[in-house]
């Protein structure tokens, strides 16, 4: 016995330091229960049209109960994979030697003598949950009636029917509305019950004698729930007095119920159906790649949201209000309605991975220092950017960890002094910022190919070109210049440089001007030089 | 720095705070204007001049200098019915008086330029436009942040061309003394075409004349200098 014990507990230490049974019991878990995966999409599919074949051939076998040795040799397939499914399903619920080990640990840590009984016990009534979910049963059920001594129970193949519920997610949407409202249903269901039970026992007392249909309490019962549910086949019909009476109000109280009823199940799909899109929004928001994310759909966010949609980035938008996530699905931009400042979205919709830059823009400083901690909690590369409200705040960002944050207010200051001594350089900096009139300020990188590279800025030809060269920003480890420049971050700005100023790699022109001139110096730019 | 006029700021608002801070750093004569009196404290503290009256009256306005000696007024309420029906009132008071208003929806910018207003100031759109630049062109972004809006010494300034002036009569693109000074020419305002401002790249070459303005960008020193140089 103490042997065959070792050999348990070395083989429980082996399972669980083994990379491959982990590989693929893992691998069976994103086969048979991970939402999203495509595996398992794939294996719906395929059992959904296996469940509805067998099921089909179950009718055909209805009047023809010969069969026919394809369609046998199909239903032997059928269930040999309903029954390896059953199995793996069951294998994946638990680990058993985890339950072994840990319960072997136990003992050890305490003392206590190591029971195999008990740990058997724990393990199998593990097993057991897991046979006693509703699903499992269905499982179950779909399998067992296909072993010949246990034929009589063939209607239960009808089971495999069930089975869909598993395949297909808005059948699942149905059972848990039925749960989540199961108070309603059961308050109405005592109520129903006491009406059929009252209407069939007055009909019994009154009709019994009188009327050659009503025979038992059976007749009667069957009589109410046929009036009570508004079908009245008239197979039974009262004949006395005192039974149309109960007939009418019968009927009276049986409209009532089923209005209850179907309004209970409407109200509380709607709800869900909202629910059900948004999951799915969220599972198209899972195939997105890179995408930039932006909190709040505001008057700022919607500008945003439009200027980049326009330019063809890959956006989502996260804001509370229903309303306008509505507005930013017809002007075809991705949206989510949840609050943004709860690590679980973010988390869900991939901040850590997928997300490239998060932009908050809600209107309070609260909300978007909150949602910018939240994401940088979640993520150290990410780029927040963050507008903030009151500048009093600003420093706050920082704190929590934004790259970016300014106020509107602050330019506005900016700019409405210079509007009074200086109405027209007040002019050109509201176009530079808001690029109305069509002149762009942009930046070209130098690439190590450039055509660029290591000629001065008169071969440029800037000014044939239409182009303004404001200055050029190069990298800290450079040799510094004689000129006038300023340090920006780790870099170094030179504020326009002279005309023979030579051009390195890696450094970056800001340049203004229009846009296709803009794209013309670009691409002679990415040329590369004649060798 | 006296011919321009009393500076009124209708609206104790946060951006009210921001531009006041700005025009007392230069110096201008400006009060703030509100008709909420809770908000007196907090304007004294700041050291704002602040006059609690009720500004939706006619004759307090005049009272205010509207019609006399105010130049420009800038109203900054969170509300765009009060920034409308004051640019209205004061619009009506003094033809050629200078407004720039604050505005909170897209509605309200037409509205506000029917009024009268003269500049149109929309926190959203500039909030909007330069996340996204800062999302698209992010070292343009950094460069302008840091240097016109930023502490390093790099300015926008406009020069305008006197009769005296050694530049009138000549051609822009013949003025390459600015280089001198490392000046970068942005553009100009010609008094006599309608648009208000011409990017250089636009590459009009045209001739200056008295009342033309130069807008340059440069070290504070160097522009002082240069229009000291050319007798501007």
């Amino acid at each position: 016995m103490n042997y065959f014990l070792t050999l348990l507990i070395r083989f429980a230490y082996f399972l669980d330091s083994s990379k491959k049974y982990h590989r693929v019991k893992n691998f069976i878990r994103m086969l048979l229960e991970q939402q999203n995966s495509k595996l398992k999409f794939y294996f719906d599919i395929l059992m959904v049209t296996l469940v509805i074949c067998s099921v089909l051939v179950l009718l055909y076998e209805v009047k023809h109960p010969d069969g026919h040795p394809y369609l046998e040799m199909f239903v032997q397939f059928s269930l040999i994979v309903f029954v390896i499914e059953y199995l793996l399903r069951l294998w994946i619920y638990s680990n058993n030697h985890e339950i072994f080990l840990k319960e072997y640990e136990h003992a050890i840590d305490n003392h206590i003598p190591f029971s195999m009984i008990k740990t058997s016990y724990r393990i199998i009534r593990k097993k057991i949950e897991y046979m006693l979910t509703p699903l499992a049963i269905i499982d179950l059920m779909a399998i067992i009636p296909s072993y010949r001594p246990l034929r009589f129970l063939r209607i239960f193949l009808l089971f495999r029917i069930f089975k869909l519920f598993r395949y297909a997610r808005s059948m699942n949407t149905f059972t848990t509305i039925i749960s989540e409202k199961k108070f309603e249903l059961l308050t109405l269901a005592t109520f129903a019950g006491f009406i059929i039970f009252a209407g069939s026992s007055a009909i019994y007392i009154f009709e019994t004698h009188d009327n050659p249909k009503i025979n038992n309490l059976y007749d009667a019962v069957y009589w109410a729930v046929v009036t009570m549910g508004t079908v009245g086949y008239g197979d039974i019909v009262p004949v006395t007095h005192e039974g149309m009476a109960v007939a009418m109000v019968l009927i009276v109280l049986g409209i009532a119920t089923l209005a209850f009823l179907t309004s209970i199940i409407v109200s509380s799909f709607q709800s869900k159906i909202l629910e059900l899109k948004e999951s799915r929004v969220l599972s198209d928001i899972a195939n997105i790649d890179n995408f930039i994310l932006i909190c709040g759909y505001g008057r700022v966010g919607e500008v945003i949201a439009k200027m980049l949609h326009d330019d063809g980035y890959k956006i989502v938008i996260i804001d509370t209000d229903a309303q306008k996530i509505k507005l930013a699905a017809q002007r075809g931009i991705t949206g989510i309605v949840g609050d943004a400042s709860k690590s679980k979205l973010l988390g869900e919709l991939g901040v850590e991975k997928k997300v490239s830059k998060i932009i908050c823009v809600t209107n309070s400083d609260e909300m978007n220092i909150f949602i910018t901690l939240t994401a940088r909690s979640l993520s150290k590369n990410i780029e927040i950017i963050a507008r903030v409200i009151k500048n009093s705040h600003k420093k706050k960002y920082f704190l929590a960890g934004a790259n970016f944050a300014f106020s509107a207010d602050e330019t506005i200051g900016l700019m409405g002094s210079q509007y009074i001594d200086q109405p027209i350089s007040y002019a050109a900096l509201d176009e530079m910022l808001t690029e109305n009139t069509g002149v762009l300020f942009e930046s070209i990188q130098i690439h190590e190919n450039s055509f660029y590279l290591h000629k001065d800025i008169a071969s440029l030809e800037l000014e044939e070109r239409k182009i303004l060269l404001f200055g050029i920003v190069r990298q800290e480890n450079k040799v510094p210049l004689p000129l006038q420049s300023y340090p920006i971050e780790d870099k170094t700005f030179y504020f326009n440089p002279p005309l023979d100023f030579i051009i390195e790699a890696e450094d970056v022109l800001i340049i203004m001007g229009r846009k296709h001139h803009i794209t013309n110096i670009r691409k002679q730019s990415d040329k590369r030089p004649p060798k | 720095m006296s011919t321009i006029g009393k500076i009124l700021l209708f609206g104790f608002t946060r951006s009210a705070i921001e531009i006041g801070g700005k025009l007392r750093e230069k110096g201008y004569d400006f009060s703030i204007v509100d008709n909420d009196a809770s908000f007196e404290n907090k304007a004294h503290t700041l050291g704002f001049p602040l006059e609690i009256v009720d500004y939706s009256d006619d004759t307090v306005l005049e009272n205010l200098g509207i019609g006399k000696n105010v130049q420009f007024v800038f109203t900054l309420f969170e509300e765009d019915v009060k920034n409308i029906f004051l640019t209205l009132s004061a619009k009506s008071l003094d033809e050629k008086l200078n407004i720039i208003a604050l505005t909170h929806t897209k509605d309200a910018i037409h509205k506000l330029e029917i009024a009268g207003a003269n500049t149109i100031l929309d926190p959203y759109q500039i909030s909007g436009k330069r996340i996204y630049k800062l999302i698209t062109q992010p070292e343009v972004m950094n460069i302008i942040d840091a240097t016109v809006f930023g502490l390093h010494d790099i300015n926008m300034e406009q020069i305008t061309i006197t009769e005296t002036s050694l530049l009138n009569g000549k051609m822009i693109y013949d003025i390459n003394t600015l280089e001198r000074y490392n000046l970068l020419l942005i553009g100009i305002h010609d008094k006599e075409l309608k648009e208000k401002f011409i990017f250089i790249i636009e590459g009009h070459n045209h001739k200056l004349d008295a009342g033309d303005i130069l807008v340059v960008i440069g070290q504070s020193e160097n522009i002082q200098k240069y229009k000291k140089e050319f007798n501007l």
